[in-house]
């Protein structure tokens, strides 16, 4: 009641001092940054609305401890597109990338796995566990190289509606076909497998050594409610192979900084270009009349108008929590409904005092610089992903470890250090009579216990801990079940089915009405491709006159 | 000298009847050779003890698709389909039991008493199933198009298929494209609220595969299956005489169209020369030569043990070596003194026997009973269908005895154990699982025949012990079934064909492949 006359009182104030905007971008995570940045550069008066105090969404760096600086959520680049670097001119606004050099992997036995950016070395080094899968090693490389450049096309490019008979879009269902026969025989074979394989199945075909499966699997899983053995989870990790192969082989790294400071370099070049950005401020609702969106309503009650929003955060928030019911069809609704987030991973960041000494390869030393990836083999990560499917967080978790403080200084006091963790799985909904504010410590303790089996002496060295659940990703960062691609990358989520069937072209069934963010094509990951596919959409349906 | 022949048909399964049916209809004399006593490969009635005869493996027809019944005429050969109205029956642990009939009513009013919600979606489910089970139906009738260079035939395929997608309307064309790749727990979740209705429609997804509810592409598979039968759950398609009298029924068509069958002949090797196979070696030395080898045999076999791999590229036989098909599905066939006594159905008629029982009490239950199979145990609390023949055709026991057929999942091939020593293992466990539903089963046991993934093997030359001769899954679907490119029946070596379940769409008991098959070679061999 007092919401609804506090509401009604904005509105007054509004009419009287309200600047009219062309477009409003809810959500100031890196997707909303870019799509606004591309829109401004286009001539547009952008305004971003961003409902913390910082900008970044789930790419973001946070002092949580002082002299700490913690990549909260996401923690490493690699899939960012080069355009938008190029197009944003994303280096001068202060975005330095620092390599993360490849993948150690302890084993229980105290052997390891240690995959560098040297291909040979990398050989080498597989070779100790089999020869067989060192050659194979070359051959999927390769292979793998074909299978990204079929599909960068495609994800940079608006997904067509098979539903149409507008001769445009079969064009383009036409254009994919076309770039498939072009395959070779080989590749069409290999494409096909991992549009529908798990990711075990197609790694069985190729390797050998199971922690090589587990571990490059893993890939495969991460941000899903899926095992390694789970069919389609082959894409993902194609998916996440993109970033390996852009332009020379580029790896994995962090941003200087910490993840924030992609964010804080996209706003930059977003604020040059004339974007204005007002954190502190969410939204309440979106303004809608006659099946036209006019403008948002904040939750303090203040009105702004503009003749295009762009919505950057995910769907439910977008067309549930932000549209008054009435406005939408109901089919539309119902598969909003249907679209599955189901967050599955967590994090647990670590401010230490010294440096985690593994029995595999005691000591300081360059294989402490890259990921280490707790992956000891396949049976382990499925028997993780087994107890999320009741409800429970996996006894003994995948967990992808970094420690950027060794590359980058900045981000710790002198002799000190912060460690990342993402731990998988940590299902949002657990079973009943569970809650996550009750599980959240013990969730972090499995976490070290688990380091602690191939580090024994990290309990002593740390001097904070945030343990993160799926929870408070929704709570602190928006993020529907804590799923942090804004909904799962599952085959049936992605494409012209992503979010829904039939809106997967960036528009929504309301008129001036756009969605930018992850749960749009091609989905999640530091990569502003679906900010900048939308972004680039809206200025067409402009030129057109939408 | 060796016998020179026209066409041999390699094993005596449905699939290579009906192929034979068709060739013999279209003026060859095909050869049939299968290595067991009787034809019928997985399709038969088998005496598991004095006086009681049972269907060994398979105990419910796909259904058959209707235009193989129709030309077959398998009525003039004495063959009897019994459908009973009670087509599935789902037990659930606390004593309860879900009757899905053939008529969808009747199912929305059993299925009222456990959520008003579901009984109203269940019709809903159904006439979506249907919709888009039809046009599945075409994709599952044609022959997968040629990917490098589409014929005009092809194209007209895909246009018609095209078309009836299109006709579907926006809702449904987007349900095919997005329910085909999603987990059939997720599916049925979307549609019902009750576990058991749930656990038993997705049980259906996940039949003799490599997949739990919960594994993506399970979906696909129930669509497959509701191409040949719309009912969510399916239904039960029962034969006088046990399944067996179907296959003794396509036997008999194939022979008066002109088809000759041998049995006990096992062949040993596929004969091939210069890139052409030329006939075949009998296990007893006899050669056979032909102008043209069908292979009703699954790839693997064919292709690793039947051929010479000389003749084949080492890539094509990697590929062949990848074709994944490790089983998942045992057998348990009892001897019973009586009809036992189920808990849920104490005051039922004994009408509601008369189908197919199912125990897949919820998603969980199946779910927990895969994870097993993973790691290379069976299930402790199998997923069982269990049918009783003998209602449905007395004379298959003595008077007032029973026989009845289970199917018992997850049996994965690939054991941690041996599975000649873990038999009475899994006996023990199928029959307490469904002790639990009939507390006086146990009791009634005269004798047991269990057959284990390895037995299907062995014995009826399944390799992998996979019934559909190679995993059903996206991946080896269509045009990648059994290979990609190699899809529509004819193999790298000439006048070597395939018409078992191992191509295209190879969805169980329905003669698709064998028609399907059939009716390409004949192409082939006119020209």
């Amino acid at each position: 009641m007092i919401r609804v006359l506090h509401l009604r009182k904005g509105a007054q104030s509004s009419v009287s001092n309200a600047t009219k905007y062309d477009v409003i971008v809810i959500g100031g995570g890196h997707n909303g940054l870019v799509n606004a940045a591309y829109l401004a550069k286009a001539g547009k008066k952008v305004l971003v609305l961003e409902r913390r105090h910082i900008v970044g969404g789930a790419a973001v760096t946070e002092e949580i401890f002082p002299g700490f600086k913690f990549s909260v959520c996401s923690y490493v680049v690699s899939l960012l597109r080069p355009e938008i670097i190029r197009d944003l001119d994303l280096p001068r606004h202060g975005l330095e990338i620092l390599p993360l050099d490849g993948t150690l992997t302890p084993m229980p036995n105290d052997e390891y796995l240690w995959r560098v950016n040297d291909h040979g070395r990398s050989r080498r080094e597989i070779a100790r566990h089999s020869r067989l899968d060192a050659d194979a090693y070359d051959e999927f490389g390769k292979a793998m190289q074909a299978m990204c450049r079929f599909v960068k096309p495609i994800l940079s490019m608006v997904p067509p509606d098979p539903a149409t008979l507008n001769p445009k879009e079969l064009m383009k269902l036409l254009f994919i076909g076309k770039r498939f026969q072009g395959l070779s025989s080989e590749d069409k074979y290999n494409q096909v497998q991992l549009m529908t394989m798990s990711a075990i199945d197609f790694l069985d075909q190729w390797f050998e050594t199971d922690v090589l499966k587990a571990t490059m699997s893993a890939s495969g899983i991460i941000g899903t409610f899926l095992g390694v053995r789970s069919p389609g989870t082959a894409y993902v990790l194609l998916h996440h192979y993109m970033g390996e192969i852009d332009g020379a082989f580029r790896a994995w790294g962090f941003a200087r900084g910490g993840t924030g400071a992609i964010s804080n370099a996209i706003a930059d070049a977003a604020r040059e270009a004339g974007v204005e950005i007002r954190t502190l401020s969410p939204t309440a609702k979106i303004i809608v009349k006659e099946g036209r969106a006019k403008g948002v309503a904040l939750q303090n009650g203040d009105e702004i108008y503009a003749d295009i929003i762009s919505s950057s955060v995910d769907p439910r928030h977008t067309f549930v929590e932000f549209i008054e019911p009435g406005h939408l069809p109901e089919d539309f609704l119902a598969d909003i409904n249907r679209y599955k987030f189901r967050g599955s991973s967590g994090k647990v960041n670590l401010a230490l005092d010294g440096l985690p000494n593994f029995k595999c390869i005691p000591g300081d030393g360059p294989h402490l610089r890259g990921a280490i990836s707790i992956s000891p083999s396949v049976e382990y990560m499925e028997k993780a992903y087994d107890d999320a499917k009741y409800g429970h967080f996996s006894r003994r978790p995948y967990i992808d470890m970094v420690i950027p403080s060794l590359t980058d200084p900045s981000v710790a006091p002198p002799g000190k250090h912060v460690m990342s963790c993402f731990v998988q799985y940590a299902p949002y909904k657990l079973a009943p009579g569970l809650h996550w504010d009750t599980e959240k410590e013990k969730f972090g303790d499995t976490v070290i216990d688990t380091i602690a089996q191939y580090a024994p002496n990290i309990k002593d060295i740390i001097l904070h801990r945030q343990v993160v659940t799926p929870l408070d990703m929704e709570r602190d960062f928006g993020l529907t079940e804590g799923n942090i691609f804004q909904g799962e990358l599952s085959l049936e989520q992605l494409f012209f089915l992503r979010p829904a069937p039939g809106y997967a072209r960036f528009r929504t069934p309301i008129k001036n009405l756009y969605m930018c963010g992850s749960a749009t094509h091609p989905g999640g990951g530091i990569m502003g491709a679906p900010g900048r596919l939308a972004a680039l959409e809206i200025l067409k349906d402009g030129k057109g006159g939408a | 000298m060796a016998d020179a022949r026209d066409i041999v048909i390699v094993g005596g399964g449905h699939n290579g009847l009906v192929t034979a049916f068709y060739l013999a209809k279209a003026g060859f004399k095909p050869l049939v050779m299968e290595q067991r006593p009787q034809i019928g490969g997985s399709a038969i009635t088998e005496e598991i003890h004095p006086g009681f005869r049972c269907s060994a493996l398979a105990h419910s027809a796909g259904p058959l698709r209707p235009d193989v019944i129709r030309d077959m005429q398998f009525e003039k050969f004495g063959l009897r389909i019994v459908t009973p109205e009670a087509g599935v029956v789902s037990l659930s642990a606390d004593g309860r039991a879900l009757t899905l009939y053939n008529d969808s009513k009747r199912a929305a009013q059993e299925i009222a008493v456990f959520s008003q919600k579901d009984a109203a979606t269940y019709a809903e489910f159904e006439t979506a199933l249907g919709k888009i089970g039809k046009v599945i139906g075409e994709a599952l009738a044609m022959t997968p198009p040629n990917i490098d260079d589409p014929s005009s035939g092809d194209l007209w395929g895909m246009l018609k298929t095209g078309r009836s997608i299109r006709n579907l309307g926006r809702k449904d064309l987007y349900r095919v494209l997005r329910w085909g790749p999603m987990a059939v727990a997720d599916l049925v979740s979307e549609f019902f609220e009750t576990d058991l209705l749930r656990g038993t429609v997705a049980a259906r997804g996940v039949f003799g595969t490599f997949l739990g509810p919960w594994s993506a592409g399970s979906s696909l598979m129930l669509m497959i299956r509701a191409a040949s039968d719309p009912h969510p759950a399916g239904s039960a398609s029962f034969a006088i005489g046990g399944i067996g009298a179907i296959t003794q029924a396509m036997a008999a068509a194939a022979q008066k169209a002109g088809a000759e069958i041998r049995t006990g002949v096992e062949v040993a090797e596929i004969r091939v020369k210069d890139g052409a196979a030329y006939g075949v070696v009998l296990t007893t030395g006899e050669e056979i030569s032909a102008k043209a080898v069908i292979s009703n045999a699954d790839p693997k076999r064919t292709f690793l043990k039947l051929v010479d791999s000389t003749h084949l590229t080492p890539d094509f036989v990697q590929k062949m070596l990848h074709y994944r098909g490790n089983g998942t599905v045992a057998k348990v066939n009892l001897a019973l003194s009586r009809l036992p006594e189920f808990t849920a159905l104490k005051n039922s008629n004994p009408a509601s026997l008369a189908g197919r029982l199912v125990i897949a009490p919820g998603i969980d239950y199946v779910e927990r009973a895969f994870d097993e199979a993973k790691y290379g145990d069976f299930s402790k609390q199998p997923y069982l269908e269990v049918a009783i023949p003998s209602l449905a055709d007395p004379s298959l026991a003595p008077a007032g005895k029973h026989v009845m057929s289970i199917y018992m999942q997850y049996a994965p091939y690939k054991l941690k154990g041996n599975w000649d020593e873990q038999r009475d293992a899994l006996q023990s466990t199928v029959i307490n699982t469904l002790g639990g539903y009939a507390p006086d089963l146990p009791n009634l046991i005269e004798a047991a025949q269990v057959i284990t993934p390895l037995d299907l093997e062995r014995t009826y030359g399944l390799t992998g012990g996979q019934i559909f001769h190679g995993e059903l899954a996206l991946d080896q679907f269509f045009t990648m079934r059994p290979l990609l490119d190699w899809a529509r029946y004819r193999t790298p070596i000439d006048n070597l064909y395939l018409c078992g379940s191992g191509t295209h769409p190879g969805d169980g008991l329905t003669g698709a492949s064998g028609a399907n098959a059939a009716r390409e070679i004949v192409k082939y061999l006119k020209k």
